[in-house]
Order: C-alpha cells, then sequence, then structure tokens
C-alpha cells in the first residue's frame, strides 16, 4: 500500500527508541567480551576493572529498558509484528544483561588469577574461543536489524566450534598436572570457557528471536540452522 | 426475499444438521475451525444499499459454540455482514443480499424462509443498550409473549428467572422485577437485553459493538458472559476493539474497505483465522497493517 498511514506513529517511535536501547546493550556486551578476555589472558587487571565498570552501564539500561517497556505495552497492547517485536525485546534485555553478567564474572577471574602461573596453550584456547564468539554477536545483531533469517540460520555452525574447544577445556585442564597454583588457576579458566560458551548460546537464542520476529513461528535452531518446532521433543 | 408462509420447521429442521465443508477447497468457505461443526455459513455473500456494493464475496463459516468476531476499519462492512447473519438488513428499504447464508445448511434468504423467525433462531444485541419502556420483567417476558409463549404465568416467570441468570443479571434485579428497565445501569441494560434476546431460544445470538457503550467494568462482566454463553449458544460479535476480539473470541474476520475503479469504498474479507494466529502472527499483510495501526 502506498498511499499507507502509520496511526501508531508515536508507538513506533517509541518502540524504535526501545529497540535502539537494547541494541545499544549487546554492542556494549560485544566490546565487553574483547576486553574480558583480554583481561584474562593478558593478566590484565586494569582492564578487568573496566569490564565491571562497563556492565553498571548495561545494567542501568536493563532497568531502564525494563521501565520504557512496561509503560508502552501499558500504553499501547500492541498486537501483530509490534507484539513479536516487544515479547522479543523485554527477552533479549535479560539475555544482554546476563551477557555482560558472563563477561564481569571473566573479568572476576581476571583479578582472582592475578599473579598465578599460567598455562599459554589455554590463553590461546580462550583467546580463540572469543574470537569465534564475537563474531557470532555481530552476526545476530546484523541478523536482526536487517530481518535477515538466513544470516541468523548461520549462527549455530558458528556456534559449533565453541561447543568444541568448550568440552576439550577438560581435558587441558587435567593436563596441567600437579601444581596447586597452576590447577587453581586452570580451573578457574575452566569457568571461562564455560562463559564464553554461554555467550555463545545467548547469540544463537538471539538469532532464534529474529527468525520468530520476521517468520511468526517460534522455533529453535538446530546444528545446521534449520528451523526445529519447539514441540519437537524427538530431536532433542 | 419472501415473508408469505411461515417456514418455522424448514429453520428448525435445520438445527441439529451439521455442515461438513472440507476445508481449504477452493472457493468453499473457510472452515469455522478444524473439528468444530458450523453453525452459519456465509457463500458468496454480496451487501448492496441501492447501487451502492457495501460489501462483497464474503465466504465464512462460524463455528458451533464458538465466539467469532468480525474486525476492521469503520466502513469495512463488518456491521453489514453482522445484520445479514440474520437478515436484520431486510427492514432497511435499499438493502438488498446476494449470495448465500446458510443456517444448519438451510439458506436463510430462500424463498419461504421467515425472516422473523429467523431472527429468532438468530437473536441480536445492540451497540446501544436498548430495553423497552417497561419494566425488567416485562423486557423479557415481552419477547417470549410475541415469539408464541404460551406456558402459565409461573412458567413465564420461570423463563425470565432463567433468561436473567443466564445473562448473569439475575441476583442484582431479582427483587426489583416490576421496576423500569430504564432504572438499570448501562452494563446491566445490555445484559437485560442478552437476557432478552436468550429469552426467545436462539441458537446464535449476534452482537454489534455490544460494549461500546459501557465502562471496563461493565465491560469484563459482558465478556465473562459470552465465554459462559457459548457453552450453549454460538456467538459472532462485531468489535472495534481489537483487544476485546483478541480477548474473547476463538476466531476473528478482518474486513478492510478497498476502493474500486470507480471510486466505489467496498468492504472484503482479508482473512479469517484462529484470534491468537491473526493477532500475533497474521497470514495477510493488510491484516498485519492494520493491527500495528498502519493502514491507509
Amino acid at each position: 500500500m502506498t498511499d499507507t498511514k502509520d496511526t501508531n506513529i508515536h508507538f513506533h517511535q517509541e518502540l524504535e527508541e526501545l529497540d535502539r536501547k537494547v541494541l545499544s546493550m549487546v554492542d556494549r556486551a560485544e566490546q565487553m567480551v574483547e576486553m574480558a578476555v583480554q583481561a584474562v589472558t593478558n593478566d590484565d587487571v586494569d582492564l578487568a576493572r573496566r569490564v565491571v565498570v562497563l556492565d553498571r552501564g548495561i545494567d542501568a539500561t536493563y532497568m531502564e529498558v525494563h521501565q520504557d517497556w512496561t509503560s508502552l505495552m501499558a500504553r499501547n497492547q500492541p498486537l501483530g509484528s509490534d507484539l513479536r517485536r516487544m515479547t522479543i525485546l523485554i527477552q533479549l534485555n535479560v539475555t544482554f544483561e546476563r551477557m555482560g553478567d558472563q563477561c564481569v564474572n571473566i573479568a572476576k577471574i581476571a583479578q582472582l588469577n592475578h599473579g598465578l602461573p599460567r598455562v599459554e596453550r589455554i590463553c590461546e584456547q580462550i583467546r580463540e574461543m572469543g574470537d569465534l564468539v564475537r563474531p557470532m554477536i555481530r552476526t545476530a545483531i546484523e541478523a536482526y536489524v536487517r530481518g535477515d533469517v538466513d544470516e541468523a540460520r548461520l549462527l549455530p555452525a558458528m556456534d559449533q566450534p565453541v561447543d568444541r574447544l568448550n568440552a576439550n577445556m577438560y581435558k587441558e585442564t587435567v593436563a596441567v598436572g600437579n601444581n596447586p597454583q597452576l590447577l587453581e588457576w586452570a580451573t578457574k579458566m575452566l569457568m571461562v570457557s564455560r562463559a564464553l560458551e554461554r555467550i555463545g548460546d545467548q547469540a544463537v537464542d538471539f538469532g532464534e528471536q529474529t527468525a520468530y520476529l520476521m517468520t511468526g513461528e517460534r522455533a529453535e535452531f538446530d546444528e545446521d540452522g534449520m528451523t526445529r518446532p519447539i514441540d519437537d521433543h524427538d530431536n532433542i | 426475499m419472501t415473508n408469505e408462509t411461515s417456514t418455522e420447521n424448514k429453520i428448525e429442521s435445520a438445527i441439529g444438521e451439521r455442515m461438513t465443508t472440507e476445508p481449504d477447497r477452493p472457493g468453499q468457505a473457510v472452515p469455522a475451525t478444524a473439528e468444530v461443526p458450523g453453525v452459519i455459513e456465509t457463500k458468496d455473500m454480496s451487501v448492496f444499499y441501492g447501487d451502492f456494493l457495501a460489501v462483497a464475496n464474503v465466504s465464512l463459516n462460524f463455528g458451533a459454540n464458538q465466539i467469532s468476531a468480525l474486525i476492521g476499519p469503520s466502513g469495512c462492512g463488518k456491521s453489514t455482514v453482522l445484520r445479514s447473519l440474520n437478515r436484520m438488513n431486510d427492514l432497511v428499504a435499499t438493502a438488498r443480499t446476494e449470495g448465500e447464508v446458510h443456517y444448519h445448511g438451510q439458506n436463510i434468504y430462500a424463498e419461504g424462509v421467515d425472516p422473523v423467525e429467523v431472527r429468532r433462531t438468530i437473536g441480536m444485541v445492540f451497540q446501544k443498550p436498548n430495553p423497552f419502556p417497561k419494566s425488567i420483567f416485562d423486557n423479557i417476558a415481552w419477547g417470549a409473549k410475541v415469539n408464541g409463549f404460551k406456558g402459565s404465568k409461573t412458567d413465564m416467570a420461570g423463563l425470565v428467572q432463567e433468561a436473567l441468570e443466564a445473562a448473569a443479571l439475575w441476583d442484582e434485579v431479582k427483587d426489583k422485577l416490576q421496576e423500569s428497565g430504564y432504572s438499570l445501569s448501562g452494563g446491566q441494560q445490555q445484559r437485560l437485553c442478552i437476557a432478552r434476546a436468550i429469552a426467545t431460544k436462539p441458537d446464535v445470538i449476534l452482537m454489534d459493538e455490544p460494549c461500546s457503550a459501557l465502562d471496563p467494568i461493565a465491560t469484563l462482566r459482558i465478556e465473562e458472559l459470552m465465554m459462559e454463553l457459548k457453552e450453549n449458544y454460538s456467538i459472532v460479535i462485531v468489535t472495534h476493539n481489537m483487544q476485546q476480539a483478541a480477548r474473547v473470541s476463538d476466531k476473528t474476520a478482518f474486513f478492510n474497505v478497498k476502493l474500486n475503479d470507480t471510486g466505489m469504498r467496498t468492504g472484503r474479507l482479508v482473512e479469517y483465522s484462529p484470534t491468537e494466529q491473526l493477532f500475533t502472527s497474521p497470514k495477510e499483510k493488510d491484516t498485519e497493517d492494520y493491527i500495528t495501526g498502519r493502514f491507509g
């Protein structure tokens, strides 16, 4: 319809603003992943502190989004794709806040591990996981902004090496031997690996939300990014 | 259209015969829902007011014991469609209906069908509560009498109580049945009108914006009442309030206005889907545009 009028223009403007606010959280989370990985692998406690400070910004936005969302919902009762976007935004708000928390967990481990002996091979693996996870966040954002479900479907494949590296980290931890300090350091790095693996999962979830927004079908992606209906219990 | 012979039997005999429309067959009405038998089915129905084509080619199948909502912008023909379902449009001199409207498989526009009997079987509740200028009791009793009620006074009292109870009004009015219907609040008056419709033992109740003149609490009562009534009746409701349609209905039909080559604005059925689907993931772009407030 070329002569379409938007009679809900004020709502749609506020919805866009809310959208921007939520996306600003994930932008910041992406930056925090990079900083947290650097901090923990380079034993940089100053950088770790900055991650914690940055997370306060995410937490503040989280509260703001919650408030704006509630107000917008109370004043409008949106339907159709507007309703789908609203449900996604409240979920993404929680997802991104947790992404920030995962980065804080990594940063705190960087502080706890400060000065302990380290194994470079494990640091390399954590850096590699960080390098895999950040493009996932970027891809998820781009897919959402463009409404590109095909791009969102790439995420499970991107997540597979992250899962493999995380699984391998147990072996690496065992392999450090009996030195108590080294073992303490490595055990904490296992938690770092787990945090990065979670962030990867959260990026996949973000992709699934985009698919729901665009198709109206609630679904989870399988490993190839194909849609698996949520009531398909056989293939879980 | 004629009312020269009483054809109560035709309509009555149609009750119990359930239509078996196959889903998704081209040219067939959209099924009420899978496994839900239809009660009223329009087949390629168009309604004219003089030369003006108000709504065109509507094929819909309303499910038994379901609440079906008709929504759409002003002038889309939703009230016209509703009024065609019980031949209320016959009362408009210039109105003319083409196509068919089947009630349990019987075309209510067929020759020999009595529109009065149609309106008894398919009752209507209007936007503005319109009680008669009579007592609460007589508001119910009068309609029943006109429709041939021949029981005793006790039977009539029983009927009035039954109808008022079914309309969730009995407890509020049982001690003042002889007071005027006008003494009630707007919401109570609307429930009185619903009781009046119920008293004639209809099968289907049509509601034309039944809550638009009511406050939120009275609206809630009517909506709760509708949910109770669908146990025994099939309901078709026209509403401007999309949230109301989303709250109460099982299926929703969205109508839109289309401008034709000659500049005539004619209503058309765009989509008829289960309500949850229509309001969260509609199939048609026109529906999506309307429910998100983007429409021309």
